[in-house]
């Protein structure tokens, strides 16, 4: 496991190199000056930008400006943001936890929803209730998530009236800021509507974490399907169905098992385009949310910010995905050992 | 009374609306305490017959049998529920390559106690996870596995084949069932470890009177252990016989030619000179000849051969062939199967 944790955590390092090799030069295919890029100082005196110049050290070779832009990473100092001219990694502290949360519930809905619809569908593989959940899910992949969101809004928030349609909690909480995920926050705080405000962040967050999951969770069917359908035709559930289990037996202990490996891996490769789906979702539902800021920065030409924007998201992608690998280990035996853990 | 009697079972495969008759009316009869033998090349149907009787096949093959008698009891009077009920607490069976029978995710020991029947077990729940690790040991001491924690704590790529395959006549002894099927059980396996597998087999069947259905495709191999033998040849019944009659006396042109090809048969044969086989191969399911499926392939074939020919019993020793070798003395025949 130790090896196994080592081999991970190696690919993270390197992954993470090539992603800030990737931003930083981004800065020099930008139009404009690559000083102004980095920093994001537009309205920088001479003497300032004699100041940034030896910060970044332009005077030196590619290889220590990339040095020094590392350093300036790892000191949390991602720049000013163009547009606003506040700093970007407090505005990235504030916002990124709201994209967490939702994304993550998104994600979790989506699993619960789509692998046992999947599971269901394989078992009854070949009959009504499959080719009903398999339309049923072709439907859902090919409707796009802004049509999707909008009417949504227009169903459940104007026309039913169950849950609203934009922000992230009601004005009327003040929760205060500790960790950023906002359920936690609320859980946290002292307030006497402490209850309150969690069923109302609940409503807030449902009908935008459906919206993401759609898409995901119909993916999730049939990648569930397929992997069941190729488990329970392997030998050694004919073997556990010959030693005298029970179908319910059969598929508890051994099938889902065998099936959930084969899925898990997948689920860190969709969760890329789940956050792609989260970041038009929050435009949608007005969540304040760093893919939201990511997409307005995109508008405003905010250079730094795009590319500071990218680095960090795509690192919480990345660290997603080495979180579904450690449960793919969790769960299958053969990916734990040191012959197989690469 | 037999233990196990079946009369004309054939295992058809539906695909495409079309059907293909992978297994032709095959009859088998078992008695109590028997090891018999079932010989065939790879792709005779002898492994399809085999999960026909435990039940384990899929939904695309539909097996038919004029008469399916367990102990007596007619089986094909009783529901799929009752009968799936009444064989898998009787009948037990261990598959070719071990490795792949064994959920590679759950440890030896798990599968080995969840394959243990409740119903041996006493005392209140909360005492039953301790009886049922302590029948796992036992089990694992039966087929001679001595070091029983670090084998119930290991996943099956952790271990051999043989050493699987040995868990899973553990697991087929859990229910202590009355016939055991074992279908190839040391194929891709290393010499020594075959002989390990077969004398623990043949050990089970003495001590416990367990009888055995010992399905392989070396024939030559196979006659040190069984009692009968029932040769197959592409779905279709060949011969049956005691292993001495079926060994040294066959009546089929295939059985000879079996025989025939195992090395202990051509040592007499010169250096270099061609070791004695039919010509041709199996036919694959798709071409199947129509009558005797061996006809193609018969050095006695004859115009007669594109009619199946039925079944004629010499004394317990039956063959199904229009012209069988050296038949005894012309005995009135009795037929067994009348198709034509």
């Amino acid at each position: 496991m130790l090896v196994f944790t080592l081999r991970r955590l190696s690919l993270f390092m390197f992954t993470m190199l090539l992603l800030t090799l990737l931003s930083f030069s981004l800065n020099f295919l930008f139009p404009g000056e690559a000083i102004i890029n980095l920093s994001g100082a537009i309205n920088a005196t001479p003497s300032q930008l004699i100041e940034l110049n030896e910060a970044y050290q332009t005077h030196r070779n590619f290889f220590w400006q990339y040095m020094t832009y590392l350093s300036h990473i790892i000191n949390g100092d991602l720049g000013l943001s163009m547009a606003s001219q506040s700093d970007i990694s407090t505005e990235i502290v504030n916002l990124l936890p709201a994209t967490i949360e939702l994304s993550l519930v998104a994600l979790l809905i989506a699993m619960l929803v789509g692998i046992p619809l999947g599971f269901i569908a394989a078992i009854k593989h070949n009959k009504l209730t499959d080719n009903l959940i398999l339309s049923v899910s072709m439907l859902g992949y090919s409707v796009p998530v802004f049509w999707l969101g909008l009417l949504a809004i227009l169903a459940f928030s104007i026309n039913l009236g169950w849950f609203p349609s934009a922000g992230q909690i009601s004005l009327l909480f003040e929760i205060e800021l500790v960790t950023g995920i906002q359920f936690i926050d609320i859980l946290l705080s002292d307030s006497p509507y402490k209850w309150q405000a969690f069923s109302d962040a609940t409503a807030h967050i449902i009908l935008p974490a459906c919206v993401i999951a759609v898409a995901p969770a119909t993916i999730f069917i049939r990648l569930a399907r397929t992997s069941m359908i190729e488990v329970l035709e392997t030998n050694y559930i004919r073997a556990a169905s010959a030693k005298g289990l029970t179908f319910q037996q059969i598929i508890f202990r051994h099938a889902i098992r065998n099936a959930l490996i084969r899925i898990i891996r997948h689920v860190g490769l969709q969760f890329a385009n789940l956050v792609t789906i989260a970041m038009v979702t929050e435009v949608i539902f007005s969540w304040p949310g760093i893919g939201r800021w990511l997409i307005e920065s995109i508008y405003q030409r905010d250079y730094t910010a795009i590319q500071s924007g990218l680095l960090v998201l795509s690192c919480f992608i990345f660290i997603v995905h080495i979180l579904t690998d450690f449960i793919y280990a969790a769960l299958n035996p053969l990916a734990r050992g040191i012959k197989y853990g690469a | 009374m037999n233990l196990l009697d079946i009369r004309n079972l054939s295992i058809e495969l539906i695909h495409d609306e079309q059907s293909i008759l992978a297994v032709d009316k095959i009859s088998l009869s078992m008695k109590e305490g028997e090891v018999r033998g079932l010989v065939g090349e790879s792709g005779s149907g002898k492994s399809l017959l085999a999960q026909a009787l435990v039940g384990v096949l899929d939904d695309k093959w539909h097996v038919h049998a004029d008469r399916f008698h367990w102990r007596g009891i007619d089986l094909l009077h009783l529901s799929i529920e009752e009968r799936k009920a009444l064989l898998s607490r009787d009948i037990a069976m261990i598959f070719q390559e071990p490795m792949a029978c064994l959920d590679p995710t759950t440890s030896i020991g798990e599968q080995l106690t969840e394959a243990i029947d409740s119903g041996q077990l006493s005392g209140f729940f909360w005492q039953r996870k301790q009886q049922r690790q302590s029948a796992a040991i036992k089990l694992l001491h039966k087929v001679g596995i001595k070091d029983h924690n670090a084998c119930l704590s290991s996943y099956p790529h952790q271990l051999t084949e043989a050493f699987c395959q040995r868990v899973m006549i553990a697991m087929a002894l859990a229910r202590r069932p009355i016939l055991l099927i074992a279908d190839e059980p040391t194929a891709a396996m290393e010499i020594s470890n075959e002989g390990q597998i077969f004398r623990l087999l043949a050990s089970l069947n003495q001590l416990k009177n367990m009888s055995i259905l010992l399905i392989s495709h070396d024939i030559e191999n196979i006659t040190h252990w069984t009692n009968t033998i029932t040769v197959m040849y592409s779905g279709q019944f060949v011969e049956a016989g005691t292993t001495t009659q079926i060994f040294s006396k066959p009546l089929h042109p295939y059985t000879r030619a079996l025989v025939d090809s195992s090395p202990s048969a051509n040592l007499h044969l010169p250096a270099k000179s061609r070791l004695k086989t039919l010509p041709g191969s199996i036919p694959i399911l798709q071409h199947l000849p129509i009558g005797c499926r061996l006809g193609p392939r018969c050095p006695r074939a004859q115009q007669a051969c594109v009619k199946a020919p039925s079944v004629t019993n010499f004394h317990g020793h039956k063959v199904s062939c229009h012209f069988p070798l050296t038949p005894p003395s012309p005995l009135p025949k009795k037929i067994i199967k009348g198709d034509n």
